[in-house]
């Protein structure tokens, strides 16, 4: 066989090998969303999203659990959020070559990769523990810790890929480096900061382990962030666990609704991305 | 291009044994120029020369990195800008640039020339326009854009780019206009507009461009300065250096030697 011959072999081997790969991952990420869509759409009904969480045997929704975890959700994404930016900031314009600013890269980037559940015994430990009884608050504790590392890593990583030489023009100008960073390093990744912000939101809407030790679950209506908070997570995984079919009904549900949430989420930072600069 | 007779040179900025550092590397060796005012002035030399290095010094663009510093002089109208209370803000005023790959930055082209005049002069919106038309037009791009003033600045050419970012640049009303090779990443129709504008703002400014291209210091520069390993080989006026120049490594390299 000549060297032009075993060449085209090569390239045809590794594209079969590749395509199999891609189709093999393909085909669960297809099932699961088929599956959730089969079940979840049947238990799709108006009273889903106006009735309590019910007892066995009676007709109910999810509205305290998907109200709770929209509170929860955005209060941990409001607090969360100012710290990874401002983090990523220091991170990038400040502390790129001291040693703080590289250890705190290091330890961010093994708390971006620290399992959920570690999260939620963290703050069960150090605020429910001491406070006495579960709270919507520490849900939103142990949720804002999730956002912190997700939005630092994409933030600094956006602010990086900014080109020095836009900084330097500005600095050029006799703009004082408070508003190079502001007017300029933020503005130009301002796109892919949101992003950033759009995948910890989609990352910490299902998230359920942190939530088990902290938000616990609420059968009834409760906005009150210093009582057990619902939240779908939680009454997911209580619901699909139960014997009761109407109860698995609503958790697929629940799935559903968590599923097509973050699908949104992923799609318009998807499109958000597009128009970066 | 005419040079003014030697009584009407007025110098600008001056090195006087000027030396420069990335970290414990010397960039830049005992440097000594005078460069005029209102004039063009070319550094050439192979890459690697300090020719960037020497024209980063004279805004101080330097200072943006820890391990970099300068030594001797080096004196704008007079005053020696590498003294540590220098204010940076007032020089950088004073001392515009445009760099090699166009700039713009992420907002209108109307906010891409207001950012920095707003950084130093407090106008009313008035005048504000006044001036964005003024520096638009000095730097021949307010036909192309007048009606366009709100989009995104890049949303233009590369070459228009370039010429809002000369815009932006002249806008704060600077006496000095640093250039480094600013028409590299350009088309040569762009290239040939923003040799014109050079032409245009000759006089006006002070004006000090890099060039990796001879021709272009040739048609354009009044004083040329032949660089070499951090040393300036050969400085004068520009048809002189490229014509008959006094060193040997000049004309190696002017004629394609070497380089």
């Amino acid at each position: 066989m000549d060297l032009h011959a075993k060449r085209k072999l090569t390239n045809k081997v590794a594209l079969v090998l590749s395509l199999i790969a891609m189709a093999f991952g393909l085909f669960w990420l297809v099932w699961i969303l088929w599956t959730t869509l089969q079940l979840g759409v049947s238990g799709l009904s108006v009273s889903l999203f106006t009735q309590m969480t019910p007892a066995p045997g009676s007709p109910g929704g999810l509205a305290n659990a998907i109200v709770g975890s929209l509170i929860m959700v955005s209060l941990a994404t409001v607090i969360g959020t100012p710290f990874g930016i401002l983090a990523a900031v220091y991170l990038t314009e400040y502390g790129q070559h001291s040693w703080l600013g590289s250890t705190t890269q290091f330890i961010n980037d093994i708390l971006l990769s620290a399992p959920s559940i570690v999260i939620g015994l963290f703050v069960y430990a150090v605020y429910v523990a001491q406070v006495g009884n579960f709270s919507g608050f520490a849900g939103v504790l142990a949720l804002a810790l999730i956002v912190i590392p997700v939005v630092l890593r994409t933030s600094s990583d956006m602010l990086r890929l900014v080109p020095n030489s836009l900084r330097e023009a500005a600095y050029a100008l006799g703009a004082p480096k408070w508003k190079v960073i502001t007017m300029i390093a933020l503005r130009a990744s301002r796109a892919g900061i949101i992003t950033g912000v759009l995948l910890a939101v989609a990352r910490i809407a299902g998230e359920t382990a942190p939530l088990l030790f902290t938000a616990l679950s609420n059968q009834f209506w409760s906005t009150d962030i210093t009582e057990p908070m619902a939240n779908l997570p939680v009454t997911i995984f209580k619901f699909a666990m139960s014997p009761f079919t109407d109860w698995q009904q609503l958790a697929w549900a629940g799935v559903f609704i968590i599923t097509m949430g973050v699908l949104a989420l992923n799609i318009a930072a998807r499109i958000l991305f597009k128009n970066r600069i | 291009m005419s040079v003014e007779t030697a009584a009407q040179l007025d110098t600008q900025i001056a090195f006087k044994n000027f030396d420069f550092f990335y970290g414990s590397f010397h960039a830049l060796k005992s440097i000594n120029l005078d460069i005029y005012k209102g004039l063009v002035t070319a550094f050439i030399g192979p890459s690697g020369c300090g020719k960037s290095t020497l024209l980063r010094t004279i805004n101080r663009m330097y200072d943006l990195y820890p391990e970099q510093y300068a030594k001797g002089e080096l004196n704008i109208s007079g005053r020696n800008v590498i003294a540590k209370d220098v204010d940076l803000y007032d020089l950088r005023a004073k001392v515009g640039m445009v760099f090699q790959k166009p700039t713009p930055f992420p907002m209108s082209i109307y906010e891409n020339i207001a950012f920095g005049v707003r950084l130093h002069e407090k106008l009313s919106k008035s005048e504000m326009d006044d001036r964005v038309e003024w520096a638009l037009k000095r730097a021949a791009l307010w036909d192309e854009v007048k009606d366009k003033l709100g989009q995104s600045g890049m949303s233009l050419s590369g070459g228009q780019q370039q010429r809002l970012c000369i815009a932006r640049g002249v806008a704060v009303k600077p006496q000095i206009l640093l250039l480094d090779e600013p028409t590299s990443a350009l088309d040569p129709i762009s290239t040939l507009r923003i040799e014109e504008l050079i032409a245009q703002l000759r006089g006006e400014f002070t004006i000090v461009i890099v060039t990796h291209n001879m021709q272009q210091a040739a048609r354009i520069s009044d004083y040329t300065a032949y660089m070499y390993l951090g040393e300036m080989v050969e400085y004068g006026v520009t048809d002189e250096v490229f014509i008959k120049p006094k060193k040997k490594e000049t004309e190696d390299y002017i004629t394609g030697r070497f380089g």
